[in-house]
Formats: C-alpha cells, sequence, structure tokens
C-alpha cells in the first residue's frame, strides 16, 4: 500500500498556497446584484405592519423578497428524521429573535441594498421574552415558541428526551458518597475566515445554479427544493470548496433567499454576510445547563448517574432535537455505569437558533461529565487517572442505550497520557486492558450490565 | 486614478474612498485578499503596500497613487513558487487555506525585512492573522522552514 | 500576585458518522482512455482535507499511484449524494463510498486485464499502475493498456460505484431510550491532560501545555491527521478559556460584532502541545479508519477546567473560564461545597433549584 498512511501533499494545497483556490465569493459572472438582509431588530414581538413598496420602488433595486414570494415557508430540515418544521424561511407574523431575517434586497451593489433595507416600513408590538433555560418550566414563564418552552415531538410525543437504565434509586441507596454540581458550557461561534456566502444564478434553461459554501451540497440543495417546491434535477449546487465550517454551514442560511431573489429580479444575486452579522445574527454552538448526581462508592466505583440536561435551542429548533438525542447516547462519556436516570430538554428561548458545531451534543458531555469526574476524584481522594481506569469502557461493557461496546481504547488513550506527562500508577492500573470484564473489575453491579458484543 | 498591482499598472474606475479590496476583487479580479471580516480583525485581507503588510479593506484605494501593491499572485504560480508558498505547502501550513494569502505575504515581508526572524518576531509579525483551521502550529513550522531557507 | 501551575486531565468517546445512521454517502469512478481516474464524490472538503485522504483511498484500492486520480467534488450534476462533513464522516462514511467505487472499477479493470492476457481475474492484482498475474510477475499489462483495451477494442467504459449506508438504529423505547442497533458507524477515543498557569491577582488562565492522545483507528494521512488534533486542540482552548458570544448569559446583551470583542484564539494562545496518535483499528472504517475531526476540540475544557481547580483550589464549571469568573470563584474558595448527609452539593447558586420557580419541571432534586 502506497497511499494510506503515506503523508502526501494535500491535493489542494499548491491551489491555496498560490492564491487561486476558489471560494463563492470569488465566482464572477456577468450581472451580478448584491443582497442584503432586513433583520429584526427586537427580541420577540407581533409584526404589525410591514411595507415594502417604497424600497423596492427605489433605483438600483431588483427585488425585495418577503414570505409571500416563498412557496412553502416552513421546512424542517431534519423532517426525514422526524423533528418537525417550526421555523419560516422569513418572518411573516412575528419575530422571536433579534436579527431574525423578514426581507431580502438585491440591489447593483451593497450599499444601495442597505438603504433599501432601511426605507422598509416595520412595526412591532413587543412581547415578553424569554432568555433563562432554567425558568423556562416557571409558571409564569413567557412563551418562547408555539410548541411551548421546550420540543414535544420526541418519539411517542414525548417532550423529553429520556433514558433509564438499571436501579438508579438502589444505587443511590447503596453509594457512600454522592457528588453533584451544576456546569454550563456557553454559546461561542463556529467562525470559520470565510462568512456564509451564496451566489444563486438563473439558467436560460430554467434552471438555478447555486454557489454555495454548504459543508453538504445535496442536504442544502434538498432544503432549497423544499422551500421552491422544485424537484432536484431544476438546481445545480455547486461546491465543495469551503473557508471552513465546524458545523455553521449546514443551516443553510443562504442559498434559500438568494435563490428567490434571483427568480425575482431574473439576475444572478450574491449574498455575502458580513462579519459583523456572522458574530450578531448567525447561529452559534449552543449554550447547555447541565446538573449531575453520581453516586459512588468510597473505592471509586461509579454506581448510577442522575442527569439533567437543559439544551439552549434559541428561538427555532434546527438541529437541536438531534443533537439533545446524541447527547443523551453519550452521558456516560467513556465509563460503564450501569444505573442511569437522564433527562434532557431542548429549550426554546428568544435568541438566536443555536445548531452544530465541532463535537455537537458531546461538546457538552464531555466537558461536564469530566469535570465531574474530576470532582469525585478530588472528594474521594483517588488519583484522576485511577478513578476513570477502574471505570472505563471494556469489551462487552454497555452503554446508556443498550448497546455492546465492541472495542473502546479508553484504557489505552489514558495510558498514554500518563507515560506522556510522567504520572506513576500503581502496576494493577498499568496493566489495564481493554479485554472484558473480569475478575475485581467485575463487581456485582456490573454483572447485569455486560452485554455481548456482536458485529 | 491608477493602481500599480505585481507591477502592472491599472486604470481603475472606483471611487478613490472604495476600499482596496472590493477594488482588487471586484474591479481587477484579483481575488486571493479575502473579505474574512471587513473590519481590519483577521488578516485575510493582507496586501503588500511598498512590500509592508497592510490592510486592504482598511486603505481607502485613492491614497494608493504612486505606491506598489504586491498580493500572492505576484509573488509566485503553480510553476514557480515563492519560497514561502513553497514552505507552506511542504509544511501543510494550510487547511481550508482562505487565511493562507495573508499569511503568505506577511511572511514574506518578515523575511524580506528580518532574515533571522525569531520566534518572537515571527509571533509578532504574525499575531494580527487569524486561523481556526489549523491551530497554527504547521503554520509556525512553514514560516520557520521558510525562515530558514531564506538564511 | 502569584502564579499558580495546575495540570488537569481528561477521557473522552465520540462516535463516528450520524447519530443513528442512515447518512447515506455515494461516489462514482470512471477510467480514463490513457488509465487516469476519475473520482466524483458529494463531499464538501472544508479543510479537513477530504478531497486528499478519498483519493488516497481510491489510489490503494485501485492500486494506482495517487497522481492519476482527479477528484471531484465540485457540483451536484456530476457528483452523487454525500450526507454532509459533518459527524466526523467525511473518511469513515464517505471514505468507504470511495473505497468500494474503487473495489466495483477495479474489478471492470481486471475482467478486461484477464481478456487481454487470459488469465482469469482472481489471479491478478493491480500494483503501482500495472495489472500482475500473482505468482508470476512477468506476465503483466499496465493500466493505461488495459484502459486503451477498453476504449478501442472492447468498446467498454470502465466505471466503478459505491455507496455507503448503515441502517437507521430506531429508538424501540422511548421511554428508556434504547435502541435497536448500534446507533453509530464507530467509535473513536482520546484522552487529554493540560496544564495552565494561573495569576490569582487577574484572574488570567494561561493554557501552557496540551497532551493530546487519540485513537484515530487508522490514520489515513497521519499530517493531516495532526492537523486536525491541532486546530481542534485551539478549539478547545477557546471555549475553555477565550470565547463567549454572549458574556451575560442567559442575556443577550453587549454581544461583540467584531474581533475586538470576540476571542478567537490567535498565534500568542499557542501552548505547547504534544500529540499520540494510536491506531485500534476499526472493523469497517476504510483500512481501519475511524472518525476524529469532531471530536477534537472535546477533551481540553474539562482538563483545562480541573487544571485551574489543581492551580488555585478553585472550581469554574461555567464557560469560558473568565478572570472575572476565577476571581469571583476565588472571593468564595473558603465556602467549599454544601454537605448534606451522604451528600457533597456543589454550585447551588447556579442549579434550577436556586433560580427558578420551586415547582418547575426542571427542578434537580440533590440532598438527603
Amino acid at each position: 500500500m502506497k497511499a494510506v498512511g503515506a503523508r502526501l501533499p494535500r491535493y489542494d494545497g499548491v491551489a491555496h498556497v498560490t492564491g487561486r483556490t476558489q471560494y463563492v465569493d470569488d465566482v464572477r459572472v456577468p450581472n451580478m446584484l448584491w443582497a442584503k438582509a432586513l433583520r429584526s431588530p427586537v427580541d420577540h414581538a407581533a409584526i404589525k405592519k410591514l411595507d415594502v413598496k417604497k424600497a423596492a420602488a427605489m433605483k438600483g433595486v431588483h427585488a425585495v423578497v418577503t414570505w409571500e414570494d416563498v412557496p412553502r415557508l416552513v421546512y424542517g430540515h431534519l423532517e426525514a428524521l422526524g423533528i418537525p418544521g417550526d421555523e419560516p424561511l422569513l418572518a411573516k407574523d412575528e419575530v422571536r429573535y433579534k436579527a431574525q431575517p423578514i426581507a431580502l434586497v438585491a440591489a447593483e451593489d451593497e450599499e444601495t441594498a442597505q438603504l433599501a433595507v432601511e426605507a422598509i416600513q416595520i412595526d412591532f408590538d413587543e412581547r415578553p421574552a424569554l432568555f433563562d433555560v432554567r425558568k423556562a418550566a416557571d409558571p409564569d414563564a413567557p412563551q418562547a415558541h408555539h410548541w411551548g418552552n421546550w420540543y414535544p415531538h420526541f418519539e411517542a410525543e414525548m417532550d423529553v428526551r429520556q433514558i433509564r437504565k438499571g436501579d438508579i434509586d438502589r444505587a443511590f441507596d447503596q453509594a457512600d458518597t454522592i457528588v453533584s454540581g451544576v456546569y454550563r458550557p456557553a454559546a461561542i461561534e463556529q467562525l470559520p475566515l470565510e462568512t456564509q456566502t451564496a451566489l444563486a444564478v438563473p439558467e436560460p434553461s430554467g434552471r438555478m445554479t447555486i454557489y454555495s459554501c454548504t459543508q453538504a451540497l445535496y442536504f442544502s440543495m434538498g432544503v432549497v427544493a423544499a422551500h421552491l417546491e422544485w424537484p432536484l434535477n431544476k438546481l445545480k449546487f455547486v461546491g465543495g470548496t469551503v473557508g471552513g465550517g465546524f458545523g455553521g454551514k449546514v443551516d443553510t442560511a443562504t442559498e434559500t433567499l438568494s435563490a428567490l431573489a434571483a427568480l425575482k429580479s431574473g439576475r444572478p444575486v450574491k449574498w455575502r454576510w458580513t462579519r459583523e452579522e456572522e458574530f450578531l445574527c448567525s447561529s452559534t454552538r449552543a449554550p447547555w445547563h447541565i446538573e449531575i448526581a453520581d453516586a459512588v462508592t468510597k473505592d471509586g466505583w461509579i454506581l448510577g448517574r442522575r442527569m439533567l440536561t437543559l439544551h439552549d435551542s434559541g428561538a427555532y429548533s434546527r438541529f437541536s432535537p438531534y443533537g439533545v438525542t446524541k447527547h443523551s447516547f453519550h452521558h456516560t462519556g467513556a465509563y460503564t455505569i450501569p444505573n442511569l436516570h437522564f433527562d434532557g430538554y431542548c429549550v426554546y428561548t428568544n435568541r438566536v437558533p443555536t445548531t452544530a458545531m465541532r463535537g455537537f451534543g458531546v461538546t457538552s458531555v464531555s466537558f461536564s461529565t469530566e469535570l465531574h469526574v474530576s470532582r469525585i476524584a478530588e472528594v474521594l481522594g483517588i488519583d484522576p487517572f485511577e478513578l476513570r481506569l477502574k471505570n472505563a469502557n471494556r469489551i462487552g461493557d454497555t452503554s446508556p442505550n443498550g448497546i455492546a461496546y465492541s472495542d473502546p481504547s479508553t484504557v489505552s488513550t489514558i495510558l498514554s497520557i500518563a507515560d506522556a506527562i510522567g504520572h506513576e500508577l500503581p502496576a494493577d492500573s498499568r496493566t489495564m486492558t481493554r479485554d472484558p470484564r473480569a475478575g475485581e473489575l467485575l463487581p456485582k453491579h456490573l454483572v447485569e450490565q455486560v452485554g455481548k458484543v456482536d458485529h | 486614478m491608477k493602481l500599480t498591482v505585481n507591477g502592472v499598472e491599472h486604470e481603475v474606475e472606483s471611487h478613490g474612498l472604495q476600499p482596496l479590496l472590493s477594488v482588487l476583487r471586484e474591479e481587477l479580479g484579483i481575488t486571493s485578499p479575502k473579505a474574512g471580516c471587513q473590519q481590519g480583525g483577521c488578516g485575510a485581507c493582507t496586501v503588500l503596500v511598498d512590500g509592508e503588510p497592510r490592510r486592504s479593506c482598511l486603505i481607502p484605494a485613492g491614497a494608493l497613487n504612486g505606491a506598489a501593491i504586491t498580493t500572492v499572485e505576484g509573488i509566485g504560480t503553480p510553476e514557480h513558487l515563492a519560497p514561502v508558498q513553497a514552505a507552506f505547502h511542504e509544511h501543510y501550513g494550510s487547511q481550508c487555506g482562505f487565511c493562507t494569502p495573508g499569511f503568505l505575504l506577511a511572511t514574506h515581508a518578515l523575511i524580506e525585512r528580518s532574515p533571522g526572524a525569531d520566534r518572537a518576531q515571527i509571533d509578532e509579525a504574525l499575531a494580527g492573522h487569524a486561523c481556526r483551521c489549523t491551530g497554527y502550529v504547521k503554520i509556525l513550522e512553514a514560516v520557520e522552514a521558510a525562515v530558514g531557507g531564506a538564511k | 500576585m502569584a502564579l499558580h501551575t495546575g495540570r488537569g486531565i481528561s477521557a473522552i468517546e465520540y462516535p463516528t458518522g450520524m447519530n443513528q445512521n442512515g447518512d447515506p454517502s455515494q461516489a462514482w469512478i470512471k477510467i480514463k482512455p490513457d488509465g487516469r481516474v476519475d473520482v466524483f464524490s458529494g463531499t464538501s472538503d472544508i479543510g479537513n482535507g477530504s478531497k486528499t485522504i478519498q483519493s488516497q483511498i481510491a489510489a490503494d484500492t485501485l492500486g494506482v499511484p495517487y497522481e492519476w486520480i482527479t477528484y471531484d467534488n465540485s457540483n451536484t450534476d456530476s457528483s452523487p449524494l454525500c450526507t454532509g462533513t459533518f459527524a466526523s464522516r467525511a473518511t469513515f462514511v464517505a471514505g468507504n463510498a470511495v473505497l468500494k467505487a474503487a473495489a466495483n472499477a477495479k474489478q471492470k479493470l481486471l475482467e478486461i486485464a484477464g481478456k487481454e492476457l487470459e488469465i482469469a481475474p482472481e489471479d491478478l492484482e493491480i500494483i503501482d499502475g500495472e495489472v500482475i498475474a500473482k505468482g508470476s510477475p512477468q506476465k503483466k499489462i499496465s493500466v493505461p493498456d488495459v484502459a486503451a483495451a477498453a476504449t478501442w477494442t472492447y468498446g467498454e467504459l470502465i466505471t466503478g460505484t459505491g455507496a455507503q449506508l448503515n441502517p437507521y438504529a430506531a429508538i424501540v423505547d422511548p421511554e428508556t431510550g434504547r435502541v435497536d442497533s448500534p446507533p453509530h458507524a464507530a467509535i473513536s477515543y482520546a484522552a487529554c491532560a493540560a496544564e495552565v498557569e494561573v495569576d490569582d491577582e487577574t484572574g488570567e488562565v494561561r493554557v501552557e501545555h496540551l497532551w493530546q492522545c487519540f485513537d484515530v483507528g487508522r490514520a489515513i494521512n497521519p499530517t493531516l491527521v495532526e492537523g486536525q488534533i491541532q486546530g481542534g486542540a485551539l478549539m478547545g482552548l477557546g471555549l475553555a478559556v477565550l470565547e463567549e458570544c454572549y458574556p451575560y448569559y442567559p442575556s443577550v446583551e453587549h454581544r461583540g460584532g467584531e474581533f475586538g470583542s470576540y476571542f478567537v484564539p490567535g498565534i500568542k494562545d499557542l501552548p505547547k502541545i504534544d500529540t499520540i496518535i494510536l491506531e485500534n483499528p476499526s472493523a469497517d472504517g476504510p483500512y481501519g479508519a475511524k472518525g476524529i475531526s469532531e471530536m477534537a476540540n472535546n477533551p481540553q475544557p474539562p482538563a483545562i477546567a480541573t487544571a485551574v481547580f489543581d492551580a488555585i483550589g478553585v472550581w469554574v464549571t461555567e464557560l469560558p473560564i473568565t478572570p472575572e469568573r476565577v476571581l469571583r470563584a476565588l472571593e468564595r474558595k473558603e465556602q467549599g461545597p454544601r454537605r448534606e448527609g451522604k451528600w457533597t452539593i456543589f454550585d447551588d447558586d447556579l442549579s434550577v433549584r436556586t433560580v427558578a420557580h420551586e415547582k418547575s419541571r426542571f427542578r434537580f432534586p440533590v440532598g438527603a
């Protein structure tokens, strides 16, 4: 084998270092218009009046797109996974977050487009807004979403993502110590150097070519096709060379509106988000609120875990229910914990909708549960390596949702790090492996949990 | 007004207050300087003005009458890579590539003015350039190789 | 004013492929009349290097030099579907589609070579662009000659198609969360140690050193894997100590709209990074590979937060660990956790039970 395992040069390396790699913003087509968006200046409000006539009549303006121009206004990007749509492409009767797009203007240049945006007449009736997920279930909480304040469409129309395993009450009963804590990782920006940009070009054939920075060509094409109610072959997505994504270029935030403006104006339309727009208007990594209580023995077995997760989905669902589900499947991290009581809620607030970012759903598990395990080691006075090694996944241990681990590398990665930093470990820790549990590593409380590995 | 870019004089129609970045990209079709932020914060728009790295998103084009502007297109080609370009390619100093032109020009200028630049000088020269993909490690390996090669 | 050093560790896991599967990727290949190879994939390269990785996989599966591969992911007219570049699936899931397409094309190459050499295809192999009889290396024909024969002798277009899809793993019992099959294509593992220096007067946390160990299954291109680990390290560092969209979360006030008010890690934030790559091959990944790019920024934040405790004896459990949060924690350091029976209770002030209505559905019970 020559190529696999080899440090071969990047396929696109020469293009990158000569400045020849072409991103969406580098594509040049004649007669191109520039787009700018009207965005909500308020957190939560009814729209009383929206009048674009003056803006549309301005010199140099070739299209103003509102909700009325969208054949299918609401399309849930993960409808195929059973997550119903809840978000209009453009605001119709109300806005639920500051920066929510209300209209798109296409004009000869960016300055003209921006002046037209400012000429759109709009009146709001403000409503109370909800920002704190912890208060979303309070009797007097403002209502952030038409479904209530958290997602109600998990399987069997449950409004909570649940994991139950073993007997949590017995675990807490048997514990020598119970350690609890609260963890709150923040919203951050994906912040790729390339901002979100789309260029929609109507073709003479009646097709539309969309130059897109998406991380997922067919996925985004499907979103546009759904909103436009077009078959896939009427669209051609061009892209595949993206200036960084990190999860922030899956939402398909620019393509559909650019296409609608191109349709309405009959000309190519480019919508390039400014960096300020990325900071203030683009979907972020979600903030999470996580409370954990672990039942542990004095010799460091984690018998059971109770966990509450409140995921801040922002004003709409996007991919959040999927993220909460993925989070639940991994909420034990790299350890085998036989008794589990997990409740996860996908909570709505009046902030910019949150979305995927590198590690989606699991980054929050890693932060909260690993910090919690470190705390447990401190409280019990046990070496943090030894505590982890003891509870680490072995072949045949089962996951929160009942799947056997076939080949976990937790032990080997931990031992590698211990070596790397020169941390001394006793012989019995040093010689641990991923082999199926036996002897001292198979105490009574784990016996029932050890499943069979199946491929 | 006239702008000299990569040794070629252009008659430019854009207004003198237009940022150099958009004159280069929109009017002259020179697209290697990127609109990463248009706030002067990321360095992706960097060009050399008389050999000095400058943020083209912040300079009005009209202020550059008589200056020599250099972009990445002007320092090398796929067939004849400049030493700094070869170093970045060999050391994988680029992932998505969007920030790369800015880093290349800043490094190129550093080597011209400080041929024996040490790590502290390199850090200082590149501190204002953001890269989100690489974590800077291989960029620094490429820069140190380019600096070493220039000695 | 004093500087305090501390260390902390973490151990994590992360699934490859979309949660619960059902995320297809497809690829197809055609061989040009001179034997050069065109690979059509729908995978977006977002900097992770999927163009390179998938080309490497195609080259080795076919048995031709890497330089013979032309890779086209540029548009949806010629490329087939790939669900997307996320969930660490570009190497595993999409790479498998390319591998299958290459294996499929290889089979057709061997059939034509077999006709030319009058040897059964199963007795032939392809090495470095040559089709060679197993055990009789003097009997051979170059791939370019096979492609020419296909074009001008047999009237055949040599193609290959491949599709990778793990069936959707349904949740069979929503009350417990149990699924009917593994909801992932593979699981990757990592561990990390962080060393920080904390200034107890300013509250600043400087990450000095990160040790990172990743099990990547098989490093298709070790340099690109290092690049993901290094990039992830800085992103994890940013999540841990620098970055925050909402400085007064949960309030939406005072968001930063520019680089000066949002702190993305720069070159001066770079710690020393030691990287260890383990290769414990996956059962089903291309050449044993597993996905790693998403998890690359997961292990650092908890290791860094633990290192802060090791340095100055306070737990900061809200991210980012800003100087303000460090100083406030130091002010309250003597308080420590609350003890109630066998419970040790941290962070009362942050919890639902303190902040929200007492009858809230979200109230998380603690204490004896």
